[in-house]
């Protein structure tokens, strides 16, 4: 059949040499073969990448995810007027010569009783080691709640505590049965009764709140550590570095891209701004520890100073991505406003920035995700100390209260040397992936509205 | 040799609008247009037509002073508009360029929406003070560019979403709008279908009417059929200015024959 067709076709030459379609030609070959080895490559650099993040997802969730519950010890307190309140007045600062101390013990006999009127035994746990059940954050608690409502005193209510690290270990499986004999802070026999206590209802464990909104906490008591602080001062940090990145940023970009004239001064700065980019991050941490608090006397520890830091970080990076957000915009956009009599200012904010937007949001949103991971320079300036009040609300100076960041938490946690605080570290990288997500979310909703208009 | 349909045209007018003289453009150190001198006159069409890079757009950009947007281009000479020097330092371009409006080669209108496109010169230079009268422009402007049929129903959508022709017309509305007194087109009908060139065509010659029409052209037979003066342009020289019917049917300078006859045939 082909033939026929061939034959029949007199105005081509009839060479031999003509090639079918339908076989493909040596060099065709290889060219195909070239460009299924290319996607190979692809597909598998898209495979390893994406492993990676999966193994690191993975650890990450698999040793943090048990941060976010905690046991808690429920039993009811007969709360003793006469030791709590000796004088009988109700007076506050009376009532406040009462410390932990005197709560502690409280709680300790109506954990005891408590467990004896449930029948529960206590065999070969002696009391003091019952009474190590009990976090040390506890008594603060009741203590406080007392001052708040004297009227309590002489009621019975039910508490609701931490239970310490090492039962919290145990019930997640952190503590076992073999550890716990080579532990000195904790027996065989307690986790006995641990097992006991849960049968019965008094020992639980609950999603804990705590570990979002409670302030950093001793090495004495992890199970009341929580990220409060870190993350008031990560959103007052984030907040204050947009509001100053961005216009700083963008005015610079647009004047050096639109305005400035091309000559050896924009060349230097040109060049200088890519070189600050490269600059380590803790470098910007001595600049603002020399800067903003030996020289202007700033707080330390406070969430301007790192905003300050930060900006001066981020900063580079936002130009660099806003000129080339700028650059994008076809040069006859710019000739068509021209021509038609818009002023240069009139062209640049009519038309090119709505054009670059969606790049500069872009731009800013990397920016900031790499400011909100950033802790070394933080930690120069004093952003790693143990802040156990939370900073005030933005319109009362709070940005001027000492406070942490989320990465430092994540930091200072790893570092220390209880196992309980290496699982609320992982628990703290979550909540920052967590506000990273939040974060990029946000701005592609923005970046959206600004494509969608054309 | 070359039967112009137009030849009848007279020139009516013979105002001057816009007189350059001994211009030279140069992009870095190469130059691109030498001695220029000719005069535009008022309510008149006049053609540049030339060979690819001759330098008709360069011409037609200092017009606007366009060029000073390129960095590395400078012009030299003079042209005056209405005998002021547009060059002179006390002049800011952007109060030059609503005098005198361009279309552009490629289409280019804003990413915006259809009516926007239209409106945003009126808008800008303050021309309307009602909803209504700027309605009013955008309807006569959009009319006046062959495309109000077209899209009086979607005046909210994006100008971008238009075909190539329809751009082009949109961006004449555009320039039409601001009611400049010289308008600068850059071969505006290179995108067109001939339906679309022949209205346009139309509105070039309406537009005469009110102000002074300069385009620059590759087809013979457009520069015949819409100018009265034609200036023919060959590698950075104003060869030859004068009449569109004198230079069509009788050159005085071999090289616009040689190009008139060697395009046509
Ligand atoms: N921005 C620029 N920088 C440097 N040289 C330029 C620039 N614009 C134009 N030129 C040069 O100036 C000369 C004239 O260009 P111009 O655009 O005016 O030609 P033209 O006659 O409009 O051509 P065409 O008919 O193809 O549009 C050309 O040699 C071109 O290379
Ligand atoms: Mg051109």
């Amino acid at each position: 059949m082909t033939d026929a067709t061939s034959s029949q076709v007199p105005a081509a030459a009839p060479s031999p040499a003509r090639s079918s379609l339908l076989t493909q030609s040596a060099l065709m070959k290889k060219r195909n073969a070239a460009e299924a080895r290319f996607k190979a490559y692809g597909v598998a650099a898209i495979c390893v990448s994406l492993s990676v993040l999966a193994i690191m997802l993975w650890t990450i969730f698999s040793d943090g995810v048990s941060a976010f519950k905690q046991a808690s010890l429920t039993f009811p307190v007969t709360l003793d007027a006469d030791a709590l309140d000796p004088k009988g007045n109700r007076e506050r600062a009376e009532m406040m010569r009462v410390t932990t101390i005197g709560y502690t013990k409280l709680l300790n006999a109506q954990l005891l009783a408590h467990l004896e009127a449930r029948g529960i035994s206590t065999e070969g746990v002696s009391d003091k080691d019952v009474a190590a059940f009990i976090s040390r954050d506890t008594p603060a608690r009741l203590r406080d709640m007392v001052l708040e409502q004297p009227e309590l005193l002489g009621q019975t209510i039910t508490v609701e505590g931490f239970a310490t690290g090492r039962i919290d270990g145990y019930i997640k499986g952190r503590v076992t049965r073999d550890t716990a004999a080579l532990d000195t802070n904790i027996s065989v026999a307690q986790l006995d009764l641990a097992d006991r206590m849960q049968d019965e209802g008094i020992l639980d464990t609950k999603f804990n709140w705590g570990f979002l909104t409670n302030p950093d906490a001793s090495d004495q008591r992890p199970e009341a550590a929580g990220l409060g602080v870190a993350l008031i001062g990560s959103a007052y940090m984030m907040a204050l570095v947009v509001i100053m990145v961005l216009p700083l940023g963008v005015a610079a970009s647009i004047y050096l891209e639109e305005f400035a004239p091309r000559n050896r001064w924009t060349d230097l700065i040109e060049v200088n701004i890519s070189n600050l980019a490269a600059v380590p991050s803790i470098v910007y941490g001595i600049l603002g520890l020399a800067i903003f608090i030996n020289f202007a006397k700033f707080p330390q520890s406070s969430p301007l100073v790192g905003a300050l830091v930060l900006t001066l970080m981020t900063l580079p990076t936002i130009i660099i991505a806003t000129r080339a957000a700028i650059r994008a915009v076809p040069p006859s956009i710019r000739d068509a406003a021209l021509g038609v009599g818009a002023s240069k200012m009139q062209t640049v904010f009519h038309h090119v920035l709505p054009l670059a937007a969606p790049g500069i949001l872009t731009g800013t949103i990397l920016g900031l995700a790499s400011a909100l991971g950033e802790t070394a320079p933080l930690l120069l300036i004093g952003m790693v100390a143990f802040v156990a009040n939370y900073p005030a609300g933005p319109l009362d100076g709070g940005v001027l209260d000492p406070a942490t960041a989320l990465p430092v938490q994540v930091y200072s946690w790893a570092s220390r040397s209880d196992p309980a605080f290496i699982e609320r570290s992982a628990g703290a990288i979550i909540v920052l992936l967590a506000f990273l997500v939040t974060m990029n979310i946000i701005a592609i909703i923005l970046r959206r509205r600004f494509e969608r208009r054309w | 040799m070359y039967d112009a349909p137009n030849l009848e045209t007279r020139v009516t007018q013979t105002n001057t609008k816009i007189t350059a003289r001994g211009v030279q453009v140069y992009y870095g150190d190469k130059q691109a247009l030498q001695d220029v001198d000719v005069d535009i006159l008022d309510n008149t069409v006049t053609a540049f037509i030339g060979p690819s890079g001759c330098g008709k757009s360069t011409f037609l950009r200092c017009l606007n002073r366009m060029n000073d947007t390129i960095s590395n281009a400078r012009v030299e000479g003079e042209i005056l508009l209405d005998g002021e020097n547009i060059y002179d330092k006390r002049v800011d371009p952007v109060q030059l360029r609503a005098k005198v409006g361009m279309v552009f080669q490629k289409p280019n209108p804003f990413p915006k929406s259809i009516y926007d496109n239209v409106a945003y010169g009126p808008k800008i230079h303050g021309l309307t003070r009602s909803k209504a009268e700027l309605d009013e422009i955008v309807e006569s402007s959009l009319r006046k560019a062959a495309l109000w049929k077209e899209v009086k129903d979607r005046l909210g959508e994006a100008g971008t979403g238009l075909s190539g022709g329809q751009q082009q017309r949109l961006c004449i509305a555009r320039a039409v709008a601001t009611a400049p007194e010289v308008l600068l087109m850059d071969e505006p009908c290179s995108a067109l279908d001939p339906i679309a060139t022949a209205q346009v065509e139309e509105l070039i010659d309406e537009l005469r009417a009110s102000f002074s029409v300069v385009i620059v052209t590759h087809s013979m037979q457009q520069a015949a059929r819409v100018s009265q003066k034609t200036a023919f342009f060959h590698l950075g020289n104003l060869v030859e200015y004068g009449d569109t019917s004198h230079i069509f049917t009788n050159p005085s300078d071999p090289r616009t024959e040689s190009y008139i006859t060697g395009r046509i045939g």
